[in-house]
């Protein structure tokens, strides 16, 4: 693909960049915001695999993202190889949603949003139920704890999605994802085996959810159970991915660097909670005005900017 | 022995009542709208924390205050039918209900933060002098308060099926409910009649707000999950049956009285997994039509 | 009466209309014949409002139709009975009748207008408290021409009204219809029964492809021997 490998130039570009940052400055606070936008990125692109590609709005993310966080993190304290650790927790979401994906994906269209969400209530309930406890990482590890290896492991996170993405995209499986999304009816009769091709979709991104987890449990201090099973991570992934551009394949990147842009700066000078709020009312204008992205209006309206007449809008 | 399951089931029965009126509002919103109204608990907040602030900023009597809770949120209902919803309801079938579901969800961010800020993250309630008053009838304790919003659900669940099945305006949203296009083309105002729809449901999540506040905590993050309660009712009892919801919701609040005899802590999740079994095996639920 | 004037009209992102144009006056019965797909239902949703034109536009005794909701063209007097009967299937009879006048044009004499309804329809009368999805075929075409009339239409149009139904039962309605028009109610009809619309209508459009491509005398076109070929030719929709 000769054509690609400008873009495949700027990307390597830019990863080995990223790769250097911690040679040029040991400040935690920029350490601390690039491993926060890198593991967003994974995690955001494991959404946009299922929700972006394959058109199946999952609310349940958190499930998958607490679960690879917990499974990580308790088998690492308990000893494991930490390695062994990620994987297994990647390895064990996969598994959950292979579980549920089968009965799941029997549900079309809003029964399937409703049933994930409900799934992640049940889940949450249930371990904040079992484990209220939070787990602290214990004394010796607090003393090496350096944020330089969490830095390189949620730019591998971050890259392993990009790839991932990359090569479903331009894959036969992306093919009938997007085949799936646009018209399942269609797609059906077309061939595709839409059950299969579901499956696949979601253990892949439910995989890379339960790896940001586990990266995430890496990269805590301490973690109450309950808050990795929370609401706010399917929220975040999905108005990243939103806002940044759906089912593209830098939307997930563009939207992260955003989002934890946006979400310091506000925290900065609200009080409490209600960035939150903001979030919500920027995802609401983006669903209703820009279902393209923000970025992509934003580019839209740059473009009728400078060229001075309106772009071509189709009707209907 | 007997005592014990009958008391049971009258307070599976007093739960079961909010939990049925929680759904009435919703399963309008679907039947007539199609639009899954994922932050329902939140306005149902709202109106509790409303009729909280009535109560105690003014004196007003929580039972007086029902219609002003009512008026006040059927009014917040139209603005955000008018300002966030209707830009969705045009849209065809898939795009629509996904958008509206988003756009839900985002809510269901908002109004916990703005909660908040207002009321605080503290726990209230709404307790009347003869809040803790009951009697005993038979070995069974029926509570002053509970017995009230049954009764009180149960008139309101009344009334609408009196306006949806009497009245000319009525039968104009069920007819919607059936089909927007023989709607319009019978001269009904469909954009009028959702506005007025969503009002409606909106409203009637408002009041079931202010009964549960008087007989269970107010916070500012109880909204989702008495949204997923409404709608795991709903589904149970599929979608478009207002009685059939009220119904369902008497069945779960039995079936959850006396599920935690056995469960404990994890009750809540015994509703859901019953719920999700039931949107497995039976999407269109035990009442419902296609 | 009524006025079509060079109407573009897009199904979605398909061009369904291109440049069709239409007169009728007050008091006829005129016919619009055509292949499935020719877009003839399409040009009826878009004069009742569903689907607005891109280009041209609509006139009903000199008011423009193409910029208002359906809701506001019921009002004027143009009522559609779609393909598919556009009756509330869960409501019974007398609901579905009721909520055909719900317009204030047809509250007006709801009760005048359920009487003569039920006159031309008997058996509607008799089915009152039944659901309508329990009516056979003719009897939910019924159904739908009467909620039709409760609207109190200056022009009522049908959109195939003998989809499905037995002979004996196309003849029943389509007597029916000639008595309505009888009482003054124009009529804009879509057949695919060709042999049975142009007997009753006046005069008749052949649209093909989105194009209205012949205007004639229904009599000239009963004999017209292309028009017996492509459309009378067999009996099969």
């Amino acid at each position: 693909m000769p054509k690609n490998w400008k873009s495949f130039s700027i990307f390597g570009g830019i990863i080995a960049l990223l790769a250097l940052l911690p040679f040029f400055t040991k400040r935690s606070d920029v350490l601390t915001w690039s491993c926060l936008t890198l593991q967003y990125i994974l995690l955001s692109q494991s959404w946009n695999i299922i929700g972006g590609y394959a058109g199946q709005v999952n609310l349940g993310h958190a499930v998958f993202f607490g679960l690879g966080a917990l499974t990580t993190r308790y088998l690492w304290l308990a000893g494991l190889p930490f390695p062994v650790s990620l994987l297994s927790g990647a390895f064990i979401a996969a598994v959950f949603a292979l579980l549920i994906g089968i009965p799941a994906f029997r549900l079309r269209g809003i029964y399937f949003v409703i049933g994930t969400l409900v799934l992640a209530e049940i889940l949450k309930v249930v371990i904040d139920t079992r484990f209220p406890v939070a787990s602290v990482l214990p004394a010796e590890m607090l003393l090496t704890y350096s944020l330089v290896p969490r830095y390189y492991l949620s730019l591998m996170g971050a890259v392993l999605a990009m790839i991932a993405v990359y090569f479903i995209s331009h894959s036969k499986l992306g093919l009938g994802m997007m085949a799936i999304r646009e018209d399942e009816d269609a797609a059906k009769t077309s061939g595709v085996g839409i059950l299969q091709y579901k499956l696949i979709a979601f253990a892949i991104s439910t995989f890379l959810a339960g790896l940001a987890g586990g990266i995430f449990a890496f990269y805590m201090v301490a973690i109450q159970p309950g808050y990795v099973f929370s609401p706010i991570w399917t929220f975040d992934s999905v108005v990243i991915v939103f806002v940044g551009g759906i089912g593209t394949l830098i939307g997930p990147i563009i939207g992260s660097v955003f989002f934890v842009l946006l979400k310091q700066w506000l925290s900065l000078h609200l009080p409490g909670g209600l960035h939150l709020a903001v979030f919500g009312v920027l995802f609401i204008l983006v669903v209703l005005y820009m279902p393209d992205g923000f970025i992509e209006a934003i580019r839209r309206y740059g473009k009728m900017m400078t060229l001075g007449r309106k772009p071509a809008v189709q009707g209907g | 022995m007997v005592q014990f399951l009958a008391q049971t089931f009258v307070n599976g029965i007093n739960v079961g009542a909010l939990y049925g009126l929680a759904a009435v509002g919703l399963s309008l919103i679907f039947g007539v709208m199609r639009i899954l109204n994922v932050a329902h608990g939140e306005f149902l907040m709202v109106g509790g924390y409303i009729g909280f602030w009535l109560f105690k900023l003014y004196g007003v009597d929580p039972f007086m205050g029902l219609p002003l809770v009512g008026i006040f949120l059927f009014l917040i209902g139209i603005v955000f039918y008018k300002v966030v919803f209707s830009r969705v309801a045009k849209f065809h079938e898939e795009v629509k209900l996904k958008n509206s579901l988003l756009i839900a969800f985002g809510l269901y961010l908002i109004f916990p933060q703005i909660a908040m800020v207002l009321w605080t993250a503290d726990e209230r309630a709404i307790s009347p002098k003869y809040s803790g008053q009951a009697f005993d009838l038979l070995g069974v304790r029926f509570g002053y308060v509970p017995l009230w919003n049954v009764c009180v659900a149960i008139v309101i669940v009344l009334a609408m099926y009196l306006f949806l099945n009497k009245t000319y305006f009525g039968k104009s949203l069920r007819g919607t409910a059936e089909s927007w296009k023989a709607a319009k083309l019978s001269g009904i105002n469909i954009e009028w009649t959702f506005m007025i729809t969503f009002g409606l449901g909106i409203s009637l999540a408002g009041i079931a707000g202010v009964l549960i506040a008087l007989t269970q905590e107010l916070t500012p993050v109880m909204g989702m999950s008495w949204t997923l309660k409404a709608l795991i009712v709903v589904v149970l009892a599929g979608m478009g049956s207002i009685v059939g919801a009220f119904v369902a919701g008497l069945i779960l609040g039995i079936v959850e009285a006396v599920s935690a005899i056995f469960m404990g802590p994890y009750t809540i999740a015994i509703g859901l997994l019953i719920f999700l079994i039931i949107l497995v095996l039976r999407p269109r639920g035990l009442f419902g039509r296609a | 009466m009524l006025e079509v004037n060079h109407i573009d009209v897009y199904y979605g992102e398909l061009k369904a209309l291109w440049g069709v144009s239409l007169t009728l006056d007050k008091g006829e019965i005129v016919a619009l014949i055509g292949a499935n797909s020719s877009g003839k239902s399409t040009l009826l949703e878009a004069i009742a409002g569903l689907l607005p034109p891109t280009t041209g536009e609509i006139l009903f005794e000199g008011v423009r139709l193409d910029k208002e909701p359906s809701h506001r063209i019921v009002e004027f007097g143009v009522c559609l009975v779609p393909e598919d009967r556009g009756i509330f299937p869960g409501m019974n009879v007398l609901e579905n009748l009721e909520l055909g006048a719900f317009s204030k044009r047809g509250r007006k004499e709801k009760e005048e207008i359920l009487h003569v309804v039920y006159g031309l329809f008997p058996i509607l009368k008799n089915r009152r408290n039944q659901l309508a999805r329990t009516l056979s075929g003719g009897e939910q075409q019924m159904l739908a021409i009467g909620k039709g009339l409760l609207s109190r239409p200056k022009l009522l149009m049908l959109d195939e009204p003998s989809l499905g139904l037995a002979p004996l039962v196309t003849k029943n309605i389509f007597e029916a219809i000639c008595q309505i028009n009888q009482t003054g109610v124009s009529i804009l009809l879509v057949e695919q029964n060709v042999h049975i619309a142009l007997r009753v209508a006046k005069r008749a459009y052949i649209i093909e492809n989105g194009r209205i491509v012949q205007h004639e005398q229904a009599k000239n076109l009963l004999k017209d021997r292309r028009v017996r070929q492509a459309y009378l030719g067999t009996h099969s929709a």
